[in-house]
């Protein structure tokens, strides 16, 4: 390959000295968002940590009422997308326009299927008057903290659920792009990125999973 | 850094497949071990952040491309996890030391 520097091609901004270095610079500042989005859940999963060491009791009687089939269901999902958006990057690195928009379509796919799962929980919960905080009405667990369990899974998986929302457009933002052509072995910066902020959506829930749904 | 794409690391299908369906894998043994094999706690919590922990892995080193990036992206993932680790271990000095938990919490 040629040495751009000298023939500075379109995607290039005017402050970067070649494709490469804007690339990096890209993937780094992305890189930053991610550690302020760990921070961020961190301070969810802080939350987590200090009520399940105060009340290790409710945590086991109130992760029964969570379907752990579904929860599992939703697992796969989401790591089947990761691998969807993966080989997306891998399809815009080898050129292949169609395998790109393709995987991006399935990755759409993958994520809706994940919210209407999730949706489907929900519904069930509020039918059983679990809501977060003080509108929290169930009677089925016999403890007086019962709410707060809830309160926790409700920001957990609804801030997590927020995220995948905003990842599904994102990815359709993406897939747009690519129709009208705008990406290319040379130019991908954006595939990558928006990739990145896909596969941490995906690495919050493998942790989400076993915290929320596998406690016996 | 003077060629281009020369460090932009492709991996193969297989290599992405076999990620995948490693993940898929773990995720069964986390539900097996959770639900069919009593281990005594804090174990079987350790057991399931274990099991996730090692997805996490797969996911940044392979999916996130960390494993054949610049390696300043990587520091950035780490430092993320120490300063979360911190996070919690000083709130925890707090929380697990008081002598009554705060009303109505």
């Amino acid at each position: 390959m040629a040495n751009h520097s000298t023939s500075h091609p379109t995607h290039v901004h005017h402050h970067f000295v070649d494709s490469d270095q804007q690339f990096d610079t890209a993937k780094l500042g992305m890189w930053v968002f991610l550690v302020n989005e760990i921070l961020f859940f961190g301070g969810l999963f802080c939350a987590y940590i200090i009520y399940r060491a105060w009340y290790p009791e409710l945590f086991q009687m109130a992760a029964l009422e969570l379907n752990t089939f579904w929860g599992a269901v939703n697992t796969v999902v989401l790591i089947g997308s990761s691998l969807t958006v993966a080989m997306a990057i891998r399809s815009a690195q080898k050129d292949q326009m169609k395998g790109l928009k393709i995987n991006l379509l399935i990755t759409i796919g993958l994520a809706l299927v994940f919210m209407v799962i999730k949706g489907f929980e929900y519904a069930h919960k509020f039918e059983l008057g679990i809501f977060p905080g003080e509108y929290y009405t169930y009677e089925g667990i016999d403890h007086p903290q019962a709410a707060i369990f809830f309160s926790i899974y409700y920001m957990l998986t609804g801030v997590h659920a927020v995220h995948v929302l905003i990842g599904i457009g994102l990815i359709y933002w993406i897939y747009l792009r690519a129709k009208k052509g705008e990406f290319s072995s040379e130019y991908y910066t954006p595939v990558e990125i928006t990739g990145l902020y896909w596969h941490l959506v995906d690495l919050i829930w493998i942790f989400l999973f076993p915290l929320l749904y596998l406690i016996e | 850094m003077s060629t281009h794409n020369h460090e932009h690391h492709i991996s193969t299908a297989g290599q992405l497949w076999a990620v995948g369906t490693t993940l898929f894998i773990l995720t069964i043994i986390t539900v097996v071990v959770a639900k069919f094999v009593a281990i005594p706690p804090p174990f079987d919590v350790v057991t399931a952040i274990s099991i996730a922990l090692i997805k996490a892995f797969l996911v940044a080193a392979f999916f996130m491309n960390l494993y054949w990036d610049v390696k300043f992206n990587a520091m950035l993932l780490i430092m993320a996890v120490i300063f979360f680790l911190l996070m919690i271990s000083i709130t925890l000095l707090d929380t697990m030391y008081r002598n009554d938990v705060v009303p109505s919490f």
